[in-house]
């Protein structure tokens, strides 16, 4: 069944965009900043944990010690430079991170080049029959491991008293600081852990379509994801991530042939390209327009 | 009366900011609006001043119901206000300040074309005489908001808000953040322009000597309402105004 | 703005137009490069700079520019294509622009980015009209009859249009409809009780951006003679902003310095890459060099080279004459800050 095929392969790749979205929205719930870089910590932890998994590393290994870089790279970001800005302007904010992204894209290119690298076998290979359906191993330990962890950080953001004190001091700085939660410490942490989760999004991606400089797009992916969740809420993010990886495989594998099929009856139009990329974008407007604060966001916070 | 505020209030999420409050000036008056922090008196002239839409009550001026109608309606019929911070405005000139309140009425505004063209230097030269001379600001017609002292700034807003020729002016905090000396300057700038212009003013202000030198009547609001109503001298003598300010003595 | 400042200016544009009208191809590509990323900073920089309206979407307003002017130029329009290009795309800049009457800032960006993406998708499918992929030809530019023979002909043309655009936007500062501009960066709040018409504030500039902008897109097409969706991909929104942020948000002359540097950045590393044994890493490097820039700009002077140079001259003036220059890199920088996004 080719729409269960769709879906699988759909929820699959939507884990792992949750996965980012839920580090953008993090960043943003206590800096207030959207993180361009996210795309770029994703890129960077598929390299790093390339090059541990080179170097050696039992695969379980590399993946962790390269999601511990990684939390060191985005708390080093936030110290470094974010902190610096509390002042500044968000446009002067927002161009820092994407400078940060190109900043890291070049020097990915520097290192490992610009072409496409095959990503060494993490899981083994083969796959499962589900009722008809060929899931490969690699597909199903990437959902279960981004789903996994998209989950435990929730819980972990919800439920522990660290989660609370994130939580306290995204809602309300001041009044976090007044009852002696160190604020700062908090972003650096909410950095660490989204950098992280990037890191670990970027290299299930690379063990599901191979190491390249183009990882880093899914931050862009990542902003329908927030939109349509709502730009405060984790839960959201989830949601939405597995929403838009499905809408992106049925699109891809549904909508873009009968839409080509109908133009061409008509126009002289061959393909629709890449639909599957920018029908998440329409999703966005739509978004926007309808109800701007997404699924899961509250009412209020972004009209004029 | 010219203005006539009645029943005005509005809440907050639970709290009732502003609570039945009523409100009179006369043509020509300098009424102070004064009152402990947080007695509601800037909700109030936000209220009436169009930038928020109270629950309930009633307030005309000259006849016309104005409230419900934004800040550009309310400049269209003659009521302007200051505002209590003082933006700066990147690299803009006093003059060009004024003449963003001036652009305000449609009487006052200067054409297109000839700003564009930069022939309009004849009315730099009339706003100076009528709006800068009086303010003391003849001087620095040309210089950058942000290179004057804070006095300064506040008596930019002013002209500005006097550039469309009010008939009611709201002054919210016009002396905070001067020295005595400065604000009982600023009060007779007050009273001065309120005798060229013929405007009413309504003045919320915490300084009570600049409110008792520059006011003819005043509003005392405490807990969102009026608690009194008189002469300086009256208010001054008054004993629940004393009791709400110094507290049971 | 004084009559010298108009008659310096004009000297400059006509100095840049007789170098590049007696040099060779290289130099003159070099000066109309920067003229007409000048004109995309200067219509930019209204936008963001004045009127404090974020926006992703510069490069696929400029490709709507481009494809405009390109297809009215091989159909014969002349001179016409580029007025065409300027008032398509800005209607296209006001479309982009009505969410921003009722979004906030960080939302408006993001539908910005939306924007940039399904236009440039629409340059790519849309074949009939576009030609794909693969990029539509343009002949060159016709004026009062006669194509356009060279590029040092392109580069008089460009520095000219450069020199009346920023003429035209530096007159519009100066009028009530620009000073609005900057109170609805500032606050729109104030602006409102000011009694100035923010919907129609806004409205002006995304016009009048998008006109510019499209300019910017028609001489971009008529000097690369190809129209190609990916030249317009977000990169070169990236680029425009980077250069009103090296140059100085709010500083029109600051775009076209802007515009220079980031222009000729790259070409200064590719010849110093020459110099160096790794020639492989040039364009990493180049890339490293320019994210690097944008940041340590953004963090160490954010006002830009304008305000950067000024600094230097007024402390050269003496100690209280630095006092005042200082005073302005604390107050103008206020609009909006990273806590207002929320």
């Amino acid at each position: 069944m080719i729409a269960l095929q769709l879906a699988i392969s759909g929820i699959a790749t939507g884990s792992v965009y949750a996965l980012i979205a839920l580090g953008i929205v993090l960043i943003y719930k206590c800096s207030g900043v959207v993180n361009f870089a996210q795309g770029a910590y994703a890129m960077l932890g598929a390299y790093v944990t390339y090059a541990l998994l080179k170097l050696g590393l039992p695969a379980l290994l590399a993946v962790l010690v390269g999601m511990a870089l990684m939390a060191l790279a985005g708390m080093a970001t936030e110290r470094l430079i974010l902190r610096r800005m509390l002042k500044a302007q968000i446009v002067s904010v927002m161009m820092v991170t994407l400078g940060l992204l190109i900043f890291f894209r070049a020097f990915c290119l520097a290192i490992w080049g610009p072409d496409q690298i095959a990503f060494p076998q993490v899981f083994p290979s083969g796959s499962i029959d589900f009722a008809g359906i060929f899931i490969t191993y690699n597909y199903l330990a990437a959902f279960a491991l981004a789903t996994t962890l998209s989950v435990a950080f929730l819980l972990f953001y919800r439920h522990t008293s660290i989660g609370l004190m994130q939580r306290c001091a995204a809602d309300n700085p001041r009044a976090a600081l007044a009852i002696g939660i160190h604020v700062s410490n908090q972003v650096s942490i909410a950095w660490a852990a989204s950098a992280a989760l990037a890191g670990l999004g970027g290299a299930l991606l690379a063990t599901l379509g191979g190491l390249s400089l183009n990882i880093s797009d899914i931050g862009l992916i990542a902003f329908p994801v927030i939109v349509v969740g709502g730009l405060e809420s984790l839960a959201g993010a989830l949601i939405a991530g597995f929403l838009l990886g499905m809408l992106e495989a049925f699109t891809e594998g549904m909508l873009s042939p009968a839409i080509e099929e109908f133009l061409r009856g008509f126009t002289t139009i061959q393909s629709v390209g890449a639909l599957q990329q920018v029908i998440p974008y329409g999703l966005l407007v739509l978004m926007l327009l309808v109800r701007p604060q997404g699924i899961f966001g509250r009412a209020g916070t972004e009209r004029v | 009366m010219s203005l006539s505020v009645r029943n005005l209030s509005i809440r907050f999420g639970g709290v009732a900011a502003v609570s039945e409050m009523d409100l009179d000036v006369g043509p020509g008056e300098i009424v102070g609006l004064i009152g402990p922090n947080g007695a509601g008196k800037t909700t109030f002239i936000n209220c009436i001043a169009g930038v928020n839409k109270p629950d309930m009550g009633e307030a005309s001026w000259k006849g016309k119901p104005i409230l419900g109608l934004t800040p550009a309606a309310l400049l269209r019929l003659g009521v302007a206000r200051t505002f209590q911070s003082v933006v700066s405005l990147h690299d803009l000139t006093v003059l060009d300040v004024i003449k963003l309140g001036a652009a305000a009425h449609a009487r006052h505004k200067g054409g297109f074309a000839a700003q564009f063209l930069g022939s309009d230097k004849a009315r730099d030269q009339e706003l100076c005489e009528t709006l800068l001379a009086p303010l003391n600001l003849a001087d620095v017609a040309y210089s950058q908001i942000q290179t004057l002292s804070y006095g300064q700034r506040k008596s930019v807003d002013l002209a500005r808000a006097l550039a469309c020729e009010p008939e009611l002016l709201y002054l919210d905090e016009p002396v905070a953040g001067l020295t005595l000396q400065e604000g009982l300057n600023m009060g007779a700038v007050i009273r001065s322009v309120r005798d060229r212009f013929g405007c009413s003013v309504v003045m919320v202000e915490h300084k009570m000597d600049v409110v008792m030198a520059t006011c003819e009547r005043i509003t005392v609001m405490a807990h969102g309402s009026r608690i009194f109503e008189g002469t300086p001298a009256e208010t001054q003598r008054d004993p629940e105004v004393r009791r709400v300010y110094l507290g049971d003595a | 703005m004084t009559t010298r400042q108009i008659l310096l200016a004009l000297a400059l544009a006509i100095l840049f137009a007789a170098i590049g009208y007696n040099s060779g191809r290289f130099w003159a590509y070099l000066i109309y490069a920067v003229a007409i990323a000048g004109i995309g900073a200067l219509s930019l920089n209204l936008l963001i700079g004045f009127c404090g309206q974020i926006t992703f979407a510069q490069g696929a307003l400029i490709g709507v520019g481009a494809y405009s002017a390109a297809i009215a130029g091989n159909a014969g329009w002349g001179g016409f294509s580029l007025l065409v290009a300027g008032v398509v795309t800005a209607l296209v800049s006001l479309l982009i622009g009505l969410p921003a009457l009722r979004l906030r800032g960080l939302y408006f960006a993001i539908s910005t980015l939306a924007a940039q993406f399904i236009l440039v998708y629409f340059f790519k499918i849309l074949q009939p009209l576009t030609n794909g992929v693969s990029g539509l030809v343009v002949k060159p530019l016709t004026l009062f009859g006669r194509p356009v023979a060279n590029d040092q002909e392109y580069v008089v043309i460009c520095i000219a249009i450069l020199f009346l655009s920023w003429l035209f936007l530096a007159r519009i500062t100066r009028t009530d409809m620009g000073r609005a501009f900057l109170v609805v960066r500032e606050s729109e709040l104030v602006a409102r009780g000011m009694g100035i018409d923010v919907s129609r504030a806004k409205a002006q500039a995304f016009l009048l951006s998008g006109f510019f902008a499209g300019i910017c897109g028609a001489l971009f097409a008529f000097t690369s003679r190809l129209a190609n969706p990916e030249a317009f991909e977000i990169a070169l929104s990236v680029d425009q902003t980077a250069m009103i942020i090296v140059g100085g948000l709010g500083s029109l002359t600051g775009s076209i310095v802007g515009a220079a540097f980031v222009t000729l950045l790259p070409e200064a590393i590719e010849r110093l890459g020459e110099f160096l044994p790794v020639a492989g890493l040039v364009s990493a490097f180049r890339e490293m060099a320019f994210g690097l820039l944008i940041i340590l700009f953004l963090l160490l002077e954010p006002r830009g080279l304008v305000a950067f140079v000024r600094r230097l001259a007024a402390r050269r003036g003496g100690k209280a004459n630095a006092l005042a220059a200082r005073a302005p890199a604390k107050t103008s920088n206020r609009a909006v800050t990273a806590q207002d996004g929320r």
